[in-house]
Order: C-alpha cells, then sequence, then structure tokens
C-alpha cells in the first residue's frame, strides 16, 4: 500500500472554508504556544493584540488613526501587488517601488509645497510618485516579455538599490539635498512645508485622513477595474493562458507592461501618501509593506473583497502587536510578523489540501 | 505452445479512460529475436497499448507475460528490471548533459565517483551494440537524429531486450530512416526484440518481420510482411467502411470562398511543416483534411487564421489575400477557428474563466467604452448553451470544471455565434461519446447550410466520408490530392495518407486549383509581389 | 601604508565568507531546481539558535552542529511546502524569511536579560581565535590577511570546494543537477525526485546556517533590539548565486568581489588618506554606493545575462528552477 497524492476534481467552498478556519485556528495554537514559553498567558495577550489597546484607552481616536496608517499603505500595496500576480508575474520589488513613490513625492512637496495651493502639490506629489514607481514597472515588465528576464530577482535588486538611494538621501549632508534640515548638524530629513501634508475630515477628536477614503476608492476601482473592464478581462484572459491571449489576438506585450506599470505606480501612489501622512520620509518609511503585501495578497487568494478585510486584519495584528509589546517586555512587534508568516504556512497548507488529497493506493489500480 | 518462443504476450488486454475504451481485448505476441510492427491510424490505442508494457499505465484487466512469466508492469523501473526499454516520441533528455552523462545519470551501481572514464565505458557500450557515440557531446548540439540514437543507446544501456521506438521515423530524413533501420536490424542480430510504432507502409514492408494491426482499440491481425503488401495492410488498418448515417445535405455550388495556392509554412522547431500547399473552399462546403497526425494541420490552421508566420504562398478570402493580416483582422473577415490541441485548453479558451466570459474572447473590445460588456455575454451565452445543449451547472463555471464535450461545445458555439463565412474546426469530437459527436455534426452541417465554408481537420475516416464534400489528404505537410467522399474508398485515403499514391498531379493538372478563382492568373501573380512584399517588412 | 593594505584585505575576507556560506547553500538548493527565497530567514534561525547553543555548552563544534541542524529544520519546512504540499516557491521563501527574523527577535527579546555573554565563554571563543597556516601566513601582506584567520574562513572554503567536487566529480551531484534541469528525465530514469531534493535543500540551508552563527559571532554575539544579525545578507546570497553562475568555485571569487565594495565602504578613507593620489578619489564617493554596488551588479548581470541567452540559449541557470515538480502533469 502507498500513499499517493492526486488533484481533486472540483473544490467545495464549503470545504476550503472550513480547512482555512482549521489553518487559522492552528495559527492561534502555535502562537499560544511561543507565548506560553514565554510565561505569557496567550488568552490574555491576544486579547490586547486584538483590541489594539482600545479598552481602557483614554484616546481611543489614536488608536484608530494609528491602525489606518498602517492600514492605507497596506491596502493599496496588496492589491497593486495582486494586479501583477494576476499576471503571473512575480512583481516582490513593493519595497523598492514604495520607496521610490516616496521620494518624488517629497520632491515635489520639498520644491513645490510653498509655492502653490494644497490641494496641488499634493496632487502633484501623487502624480510624481506614480509615474516614477510606475517607471520602474514598466522596466521589468520590458525585460521580462523582451528576453524574459527573471523579474523577481529584478525586482528583488531593485528594493535594496532604493533603499540604498533613500539612505544615501537621509544620511548625506550636502548644499544640493534640499531634502534634510538646514538647522541640524546631523542628517535628519525636514518636514514638508505644511501645504503637502495629508489633511483629513475632523470627527470629534478622530482625524480620517483623506488618504483612507483615497485608499479605499482605489479598492473600488481596482474591482471594478478587474471585474468589468476590458483591461481588467485581458490582464484575466493573459493570466490564465497566453496563448489563448494570443489566439484572440490580445497584445500580450501591451497587457503586461500596462498592468504592471499600474502594479508599481499604485505603490508608489501608497509611498506619496505615507509620505504626506507623516510629513516627512524616513528611510524605513515602508514599514516592510512590500513584503507584507505579497503575503497578504497570497493570502486573500488576489481577490479584493478579501485583500480589504485581510489587510485591515494583519493592520490590526500588527498595531495589537505594537501596543500589546508596551505590557509585555518579552515581546515586541516581530511577533506579528511570526503571527503573519504561521498564517501564510496555514493557508498555503490549507490551499493544498483544498486542491489535493491524498489516497491510499495497492500499487496497482491506479492509471 | 512453447512459452520460450515469444519475448512478449499481452492477454485480453482491456485499458479505458472514463468512458473511452483506448483498448478491448487486445491478443498480441512478439517473437524473441523479430522486428514487428505495431500500424494503425490515429487513436487506434497502440501508444496505450505500449505505455502498459513500459510501465506508464497499468491495465483494468487481463496479463502480460514477459518470457512466459506472467508480469505486473506497474512503475517504468519495474519495465526497466523486466529488460522493457521504450524510446518515447518526446525525448526525455537533459539539454545540457553530455551524453555520457545521460546515459550515467540512470545507471545502476555507477558509484560514488564521477570518473573521466566514464565517457570511456559509455563509448565502448554504444560501439559494442554497434553505435558510434561522441560521449562528449551536449545534447543541446545534437541533431534529432543523433538523440534519438542516444535515446536508443540509452535503453540498451539499461539492459533492455525488448525496445519499443515510438515513431521513431516521424521526425527524421530518409537518410536518418535508413540509418536508423540499420541499427534496429543490427539490434535483432544482437537479440533484441523491437516493436516499432508506425502509419508508413513503406517502412513497415522494409523493417519489419511481422505487422500486427490495431483499429479503433481492438486488435486486427498479425500478419507476415514478406506475404502481405501495402494494399492489405491499408485494408486492415482502416477496416471496411462503417455507414454512420451522418446526413450530407448537397449544396449549390458557388465560387471559391477560400483559395490557397503554393502556401508553405515552418513549424515551431524551423522545419518545413506545410510544403507547397493549394487548396479552396467553397462556400455550403465541407473540405475534409485527412493525414497522419502531425503531418502539418495545425500549422495549415494556423497560417490561414494569421497566427502563424507564412513563408510564402497566397491566402485569398473573396478576392483579399491575408497573408501579412493581423489575426484580428482575419477573424473580422469572417474567418472562424476552433482549434482543440492536445491539451484541449491550451489555446482557444481560458480555463480558469467563466462559459460566458469565453464567449466574448474575441469579441469583447468591439463595444465602446472601457467596459465589457457583460449584459450582452450573458445572453450570448445563455443562447449558446441552450442551443448546444451545453450541459454546465451555469454559464458563470469555469470551463475547465466542464467535460470534453461541452468544452469543444463551447469553444464551437463561440465561432458560430460571429456568423463566420469561413469556419476552421480541427478534431471537434476528440474524446466525445457518440451522441455529443453527432451534435457536433449537425452544427457543422447547419453551417454549411447556411453557405459557410467548412475546413474540417478529422480522424476518423468514416465519418470523413459521409459528413465531408472532399476530402484533401496530407502528407508530410505536402498536399496528396483532394478527391471526392462519395468516389473515393477508404484503401485508397488510407495510400495517399501514408503517402504511397498520390494525386497531387494528374494529367499534368495541380490539384487544389479552381477553375472558376476569384482571381485571374494575372491577378494571381500581382497577389505573389504584394505577399512578398508584406512579408519583408 | 603596509598595514593599511593588508588589513584591508584582511577585513574582505572577513566580510565575505557569510556570504560564500549563504551562496554555497543556495547555489545547493538551486541546483536541485527550487529557488529559495528564504535564505535570510534561513540564517538568522541558524544564527540565533547556534550561537545559544554554543554559548550554553560553551563549545564551537555545538554551535556548528545546532546551526546546521536549526537551519536544515528550516529547510526541510521549505520542503514540505513545496515539494509535498506543491505550495508556490515564492511565497513560502518569503514567509520563510518572514517568520524566521521573528523567530530571532522573539528569542532574542524573549531571553532579554538572559541573553549569554559572549566573551564569558572562553571555549567558544578561542575556538573561533585566528588560526595561522604555517609557512603561508609568513608570507608578506598576503600571509596576514589570507592566511591566517579563524576555523570558518577556511571551512567556508573547504564547503565551497567540496560542493564543487560534489557537482562535478560524483554521480549523486549529477543526477541532483538532472533534477534540476529536467525532472521528467531524472524521474524516468529512476532518480527519486524527492528524496534527492528534500536531503540537498536541507544540507545547503545548514550551510546557510552557518553562515548565520558566523555573522553573529563576527558581531560579537550581542543582540539588539532593532537589528538583525544577517542584515539583509541574505538577499546578497541570492544576488550572488546569479553573479556565480551557479558554481561555488566562482563564488569564492563574487563573495570576495562583494566583501571588497562593503570593505571599501568602511575603508575608503584610510584608503583614501594612505594613498592620497592614487585611491585619494575614494574619499569622495558615499558609503551608499558600496552597499548598493552588488545588486547594481547583480541587476547588471541579471539582465545581460539574460539578453545574451535569448540569444544564445545557453545559461548555467537550472532550467527547471522555480517550477514545481508533480509527475502526473507530465
Amino acid at each position: 500500500m502507498r500513499l499517493k497524492i492526486i488533484r481533486r476534481k472540483e473544490t467545495r467552498i464549503v470545504n476550503v472554508i472550513l480547512l482555512y478556519v482549521i489553518g487559522i485556528a492552528v495559527s492561534f495554537v502555535l502562537g499560544g504556544i511561543f507565548l506560553s514559553s514565554l510565561g505569557i498567558n496567550p488568552v490574555v495577550y491576544y486579547r490586547d493584540m486584538l483590541t489594539i489597546g482600545l479598552i481602557g484607552n483614554y484616546y481611543p481616536a489614536k488608536s484608530i488613526e494609528g491602525l489606518l496608517k498602517l492600514f492605507v499603505p497596506l491596502l493599496i500595496t496588496s492589491l497593486a501587488l495582486s494586479l501583477a500576480f494576476k499576471m503571473k508575474f512575480w512583481n516582490i520589488g513593493g519595497e523598492g517601488e514604495f520607496i521610490t513613490g516616496a521620494i518624488f513625492a517629497s520632491w515635489v512637496a520639498f520644491k513645490l509645497g510653498d509655492s502653490m495651493p494644497r490641494i496641488v502639490v499634493i496632487l502633484l506629489m501623487c502624480i510624481a510618485a506614480f509615474i516614477s514607481a510606475g517607471l520602474i514597472g514598466f522596466i521589468t515588465a520590458h525585460l521580462k516579455v523582451k528576453f524574459n528576464t527573471n523579474e523577481t530577482l529584478v525586482t528583488l535588486m531593485l528594493n535594496y538599490i532604493m533603499l540604498y538611494v533613500i539612505k544615501y538621501i537621509g544620511e548625506t549632508k550636502a548644499d544640493w539635498n534640499f531634502f534634510l534640515r538646514t538647522d541640524s548638524e546631523r542628517p535628519v530629513f525636514a518636514r514638508f512645508p505644511e501645504n503637502a501634508v495629508m489633511q483629513g475630515i475632523t470627527i470629534g477628536n478622530f482625524k480620517l485622513l483623506y488618504s483612507v477614503l483615497a485608499s479605499i476608492a482605489i479598492a473600488v476601482i481596482v474591482y471594478f477595474y478587474l471585474k468589468r473592464t476590458k483591461q481588467g478581462y485581458e490582464i484575466a484572459v493573459v493570466g490564465d493562458s497566453v496563448n489563448t491571449a494570443r489566439y484572440a489576438g490580445m497584445n500580450v506585450y501591451k497587457i503586461t507592461v500596462r498592468t504592471i506599470f499600474l502594479s508599481a505606480a499604485l505603490i508608489g501612489l501608497a509611498g506619496a501618501f505615507a509620505a504626506a501622512t507623516s510629513g516627512t520620509i524616513s528611510t524605513d518609511i515602508t514599514n516592510n509593506v512590500g513584503w507584507t503585501g505579497v503575503i497578504v495578497a497570497w493570502l486573500s487568494r488576489l481577490s479584493v473583497p478579501v485583500i480589504g478585510v485581510v489587510s485591515l486584519l494583519i493592520s490590526v495584528l500588527q498595531y495589537g502587536c505594537q501596543a500589546a509589546s508596551a505590557s509585555y517586555s518579552q515581546i515586541d512587534h516581530n511577533f506579528a510578523d511570526l503571527m503573519q508568516g504561521l498564517f501564510m504556512f496555514s493557508i498555503l497548507a490549507a490551499g493544498f489540501f483544498s486542491h489535493f488529497k491524498i489516497v491510499r493506493t495497492g500499487g496497482k489500480n491506479d492509471d | 505452445m512453447a512459452a520460450t518462443d515469444y519475448a512478449i504476450e499481452f492477454r485480453d488486454i482491456s485499458k479505458s479512460f472514463g468512458s473511452v475504451a483506448a483498448n478491448k481485448n487486445i491478443n498480441l505476441n512478439l517473437k524473441k529475436g523479430e522486428i514487428l510492427a505495431l500500424l494503425g491510424e490515429n487513436g487506434s490505442g497502440k501508444t496505450t497499448l505500449m505505455n502498459m508494457l513500459s510501465g506508464i499505465y497499468t491495465p483494468d484487466s487481463g496479463s502480460i507475460f514477459v518470457d512466459g512469466k506472467k508480469v505486473v508492469i506497474s512503475s517504468p523501473d519495474d519495465a526497466g528490471k523486466l529488460g522493457i526499454g521504450m524510446v518515447h516520441q518526446h525525448f526525455k533528455l537533459i539539454e545540457k548533459f553530455t551524453a555520457a552523462d545521460n546515459i550515467w545519470i540512470g545507471k545502476k551501481g555507477s558509484g560514488l565517483v564521477l570518473k573521466k572514464d566514464r565517457y570511456k565505458q559509455i563509448e565502448q557500450i554504444a560501439s559494442k551494440f554497434g553505435f558510434e557515440l561522441d560521449p562528449y557531446k551536449v545534447v543541446a548540439n545534437m541533431s534529432v537524429s543523433e538523440k534519438q540514437t542516444l535515446e536508443i543507446i540509452k535503453v540498451l544501456c539499461y539492459g533492455a531486450k525488448v525496445i519499443i521506438l515510438d515513431e521513431p521515423t516521424a521526425v527524421l530524413t530518409v537518410q536518418e530512416t535508413k540509418k536508423l533501420f540499420d541499427v534496429c536490424r543490427k539490434m535483432k542480430e544482437s537479440g533484441h526484440s523491437i516493436i516499432i510504432i508506425t502509419h508508413k507502409l513503406n517502412e513497415v514492408m522494409e523493417i519489419s518481420d511481422r505487422v500486427a494491426v490495431l483499429r479503433k482499440g481492438e486488435y486486427i491481425d498479425t500478419v507476415e510482411s514478406a506475404t502481405t503488401s501495402e494494399l492489405k495492410l491499408t485494408e486492415l488498418m482502416v477496416g471496411r467502411k462503417v455507414d454512420l448515417k451522418i446526413e450530407r445535405a448537397v449544396m449549390e455550388k458557388t465560387k471559391p470562398l477560400l483559395e490557397v495556392r503554393d502556401l508553405s509554412v515552418n513549424s515551431d522547431e524551423g522545419s518545413l511543416a506545410v510544403d507547397n500547399m493549394s487548396f479552396y473552399i467553397r462556400g455550403g462546403e465541407i473540405l475534409g483534411v485527412a493525414g497522419i497526425a502531425g503531418s502539418g494541420q495545425k500549422e495549415l490552421c494556423e497560417a490561414i487564421t494569421g497566427l502563424r508566420k507564412v513563408n510564402s504562398g497566397k491566402i485569398v478570402h473573396k478576392g483579399v489575400n491575408l497573408v501579412g493580416k493581423s489575426a484580428k483582422k482575419i477573424s473580422a473577415a469572417g474567418i472562424a477557428m476552433s482549434f482543440i490541441p492536445e491539451d484541449r485548453l491550451g489555446m482557444g479558451l481560458a480555463p480558469s474563466l467563466s462559459v460566458s466570459d469565453n464567449i466574448i474572447l474575441k469579441d469583447y473590445s468591439d463595444t465602446k467604452g472601457i467596459f465589457v460588456d457583460r449584459k450582452k455575454a450573458k445572453q450570448e451565452a445563455t443562447d449558446i448553451v441552450k442551443m448546444l445543449e451545453i450541459a454546465t451547472p451555469s454559464i458563470e463555471t469555469p470551463v475547465r470544471r466542464l467535460s470534453g464535450g461541452n468544452v469543444q461545445k463551447v469553444l464551437l458555439g463561440r465561432e458560430i455565434k460571429a456568423n463566420p463565412n469561413v469556419l476552421i474546426t480541427a478534431y471537434p469530437v476528440r474524446g466525445l461519446d457518440i451522441n455529443s459527436s453527432y451534435m457536433i455534426y449537425n452544427i457543422l452541417n447547419e453551417q454549411k447550410k447556411k453557405g459557410v465554408g467548412i475546413l474540417f481537420i478529422g480522424e476518423d475516416l468514416d465519418v470523413m466520408l459521409a459528413l465531408c464534400d472532399k476530402i484533401m489528404v496530407m502528407c508530410h505537410g505536402k498536399l496528396q490530392g483532394v478527391v471526392h467522399a462519395d468516389r473515393t474508398t477508404k484503401e485508397q485515403i488510407g495510400l495517399m495518407m501514408t503517402g504511397a499514391i498520390s494525386l497531387a498531379e494528374v494529367g499534368g493538372k495541380k490539384a487544389g486549383i479552381a477553375k472558376d478563382s476569384a482571381f485571374t492568373e494575372e491577378e494571381w501573380e500581382e497577389a505573389t509581389d504584394m505577399s512578398e512584399g508584406s512579408n519583408e517588412t | 601604508m603596509i598595514e593599511v593594505l593588508t588589513l584591508f584585505l584582511f577585513n574582505i575576507v572577513i566580510y565575505s565568507i557569510p556570504l560564500l556560506y549563504a551562496t554555497c547553500g543556495e547555489i545547493i538548493v538551486e541546483k536541485s531546481g527550487s529557488l529559495n527565497l528564504g535564505v535570510e530567514g534561513t540564517m538568522a534561525v541558524g544564527a540565533v539558535f547556534g550561537f545559544l547553543a554554543g554559548c550554553r555548552a560553551d563549545s564551537l563544534p555545538v554551535a556548528l552542529l545546532v546551526s546546521f541542524a536549526a537551519s536544515a529544520l528550516v529547510g526541510a519546512i521549505f520542503c514540505i511546502f513545496t515539494i509535498s504540499l506543491q505550495a508556490n516557491q515564492n511565497v513560502t521563501g518569503l514567509t520563510i524569511t518572514t517568520i524566521g527574523v521573528a523567530v530571532y527577535f522573539f528569542v532574542g527579546n524573549g531571553l532579554g536579560a538572559n541573553w549569554p555573554v559572549y566573551r564569558d565563554c572562553t571555549r567558544l571563543v578561542a575556538g573561533v581565535s585566528d588560526l595561522n597556516i604555517p609557512l603561508l601566513s609568513k608570507i608578506p601582506v598576503i600571509g596576514k590577511a589570507f592566511f591566517s584567520h579563524n576555523i570558518l574562513v577556511y571551512l567556508a572554503v573547504i564547503i565551497a570546494v567540496l560542493v564543487w567536487v560534489y557537482f562535478e566529480k560524483t554521480s549523486f551531484g549529477l543526477r541532483l543537477r538532472a533534477i534540476g534541469e529536467n525532472p521528467g528525465a531524472a524521474d524516468s530514469l529512476g532518480v527519486n525526485i524527492v528524496l534527492y531534493k528534500y536531503l540537498h535543500i536541507m544540507a545547503g540551508s545548514g550551510i546557510m546556517g552557518i553562515g548565520g552563527l558566523y555573522m553573529g559571532l563576527n558581531m560579537g554575539g550581542t543582540f539588539e533590539g532593532s537589528n538583525c544579525w544577517i542584515n539583509g545578507y541574505g538577499w546578497i546570497a541570492i544576488a550572488l548565486v546569479i553573479f556565480a553562475n551557479w558554481s561555488t568555485m566562482h563564488a569564492i571569487l563574487g563573495t570576495f568581489v562583494f566583501g571588497f565594495f562593503n570593505t571599501l565602504r568602511i575603508y575608503n578613507m584610510p584608503l583614501a588618506t594612505t594613498f592620497p593620489k592614487t585611491m585619494g578619489w575614494l574619499s569622495s564617493v558615499p558609503a551608499q554606493v558600496f552597499s548598493a554596488l552588488p545588486f547594481i551588479v547583480t541587476l547588471l548581470v541579471l539582465v545581460i545575462s539574460s539578453i545574451k541567452s535569448r540569444k544564445s540559449g545557453r545559461s548555467n541557470a537550472p532550467t527547471a528552477i522555480g517550477v514545481n515538480y508533480y509527475r502526473e502533469d507530465r
């Protein structure tokens, strides 16, 4: 008797959901074991984490604002990455594209922030970020389609190159460097002019930033773009079968380059939002969103509504771990990464069991 | 019966895939030290039978005897241990490795250290079997024939006594084929038994001692090559004509709709796949294309629909030369293709997309605005599902979940929907049961009655004789002639398919040229200039 | 003057060695046809557990063994997901990096004040003190620069050479390369693909772990809450595999070049002041340029080689890399 893996002919949605629930439960249990090993009561910790420190907090509005600051870039980046992944294009260059967008947005902020009205400045920042990051996407897509250059590795390298570019800007005191404060001996990023800072609607003591509204609008647009437009349809066909796309007379080069431009450009836009929200840039402005975005997109199986939910949950996880680490000295925000990893593995395993099943064979009657 | 006379015996072997029976109660044997040719049309079950011998499939019922002993072969490894080796049509070689290393990987007891003398060893083994082999040559730099030789040496090195060659000559030139046959004879002399799968009658007569014939999954007979003839073998292979009761509407003759002249097209590998072919289709006519699989049918389809570059020649549709035009333009001119390649879903359909999304694949961009008109798509999909009785849970179901027949119907339905005037369809009933097949024939007949010209690339000669008005036969990318379905026999077509006879030129007149062409000869000349001009750009 | 040059060369070696471990490990993994993006995380796990165990036992062999074993275990996780469960290799690799680095911080933060003090582990420290190779170390400049290092440096070079020998000169290596090139062909010849891949990916991951341990020891074994010991070297290793064209012998040279860039970043000032005429310009090159150079160079190598291989159809990269093998899909 042998064990054999065979592909399931059909996947029932109930089974898939069940498998996912089991996977997430297993992650929490594993995380609980980790926590217990440090002498932390997992139930209490999870409660503190999932309520992001809202309980007994005098300023709950601040917690929500902090949570949304994590949520906006993560949502946009995950959506953008899912565009690329739908075409089986491995854009893992979220970090680099994010930084590119942030740099060019702050360029605009410093140069034009004082001389133009707020709405124009912010808009120009977004456009600069969109185009600059998009160009990176354009180049990788062009190389991929024309020369079959491995896009995973190209985007990976670009992540680090852009990281050192922003480090160079942030650590170099020089006359040309308008990114830095002039009144400081040490190199420190300057604050944007007031007109380049993201504003919002104030509700009581809670400030709902326009970037939050914009990110939700982007999610809706991406949803309809993929579901309803011809370009979205083309992405689906090319991602499914390049041969069929050619047979239908589609221009695969154009579709790939356009989609990857858009993917990278949106991530750049997320970078602009992040810069405008904090009113400055920093070398760790990405908050690893390029990596986390990959995990979110994949966890959500590239479905836009699910990405919305999962981004929010991962933001809760991250912000909650930050908040909880205030009361537990043994543990810091990296625990969020650990949990993310556990979720990812559980979902990967669940994905396998929803597509395959393991059967026993006598070694004879299989075909 | 002395059990030791036979190297291999099949007894009552049956194998089905789903509802399709690939082999039915096959009884066949291979004598020691003989060359047995296994003859049969496409889909007659030759490869399935051989895959059971080489351990890729296991039979549903029946038994296999090796050297008179009953055996169970459940993996290629088992087959190897029994001394059975198969040279597949698609070589299993590692391109970057040298010849010697490709053999060395699978050699048992080759030791830990990779010594330089392995090259010598392999060379010696090869020469022992009578092969000259450059052990240092990298596979990527080899010709097809060299690769095949390497595969054969590989099989011999692992100690095979019974060697199966799956259509070995399909990829070889005449000279290379001659060399291969010398090799086979040499192997035979050294006591090996060989099964060679082939369609080519002249080769069968030349190389084999006996010929076993399969037809539609059944074993027909084994005959001595010396006492048979090509005609006799063709009869065995194609069988007597079966009356299929497929309606063939007689339509009034119209002018040629699509005319192809002197068309030459390359295959993916860069060799000539369609060689200087001329033919034409009239409106309201089904032109069948008969030929052994891989004779250039796929390339022909792709050339007409603008998916493959044309080397030379003209494709004239309603007086317009299509050569150099994009697939989109050609499709807009009313030429539709439903082409089911071997992997069925690889081209023509997007398997993960829904039925309705697949229906609009070709005309999604025709509507105004940036949005896909899903309302129209759903309407059309519902209509097609209803009209062709497609069994699907809903029009939102991904096509990959549908059964083969329904996938074919989706594909055909989409092509018909566009109201084409030329419909190209390849193997539309492959893998379908009888009822679904008749459904497809009816659809094609209805199109024909509407005045559509249909190019039907088929496999089953009985079906083609019943359904088609004319049948054009291809062999190695060349036109072997065009015959009227009601004035020909299966034997004649069979002989043309295998290249035994050619009616490409009868009485100095080239076949496939319409007398009432849409172009005058001068216009053809002009079109030549045009197409050559456009080819350069 | 000579001292500066010697120290410069000496430090190149110091910086390049962890990369050599990681690159050799990843080459083994990639030769089997898998692209593991989890090098960073694999190294982090090996580093932290190897270091802790080494300090506990106060023994270098224990540290080595545990770092190898811990990382091999991470490699096994990669195998379970990508080989047995057919999960996407990129996603699995990224997750391993996320989780591996998180485990590093989890353990470090969890131990807090209980984190061992490296310099108190006298035998472990002694284990990695510099060894002078007889005769060779007496050669001026070169002797001190190349033949007076700790044992882990020599071990890395030995591993690189052995891996090369394994691939080029043994039947097992040949079969592994065959799997990376064409798993279908290897399968048809009776090579046990699953077993081969598991063993080699685990071994490769284990070697990465030793590289991680080396980095930890080099940093004096202190845990910092904000920075991981590995500090992006895992990603450089993935780049280096391409730069070294999947050969561990080239990797020795390649890591030296990358170590050279890294050392320049730190030694550009001493070099510029010692050799003002020839190397004075170094002082004006920003440090970040040296840091980014490995990635820029790899990017160029990647692009140029893909354009070239498009033309010639030849590359040393394993043909089947990144694609999961499932027999029924043949």
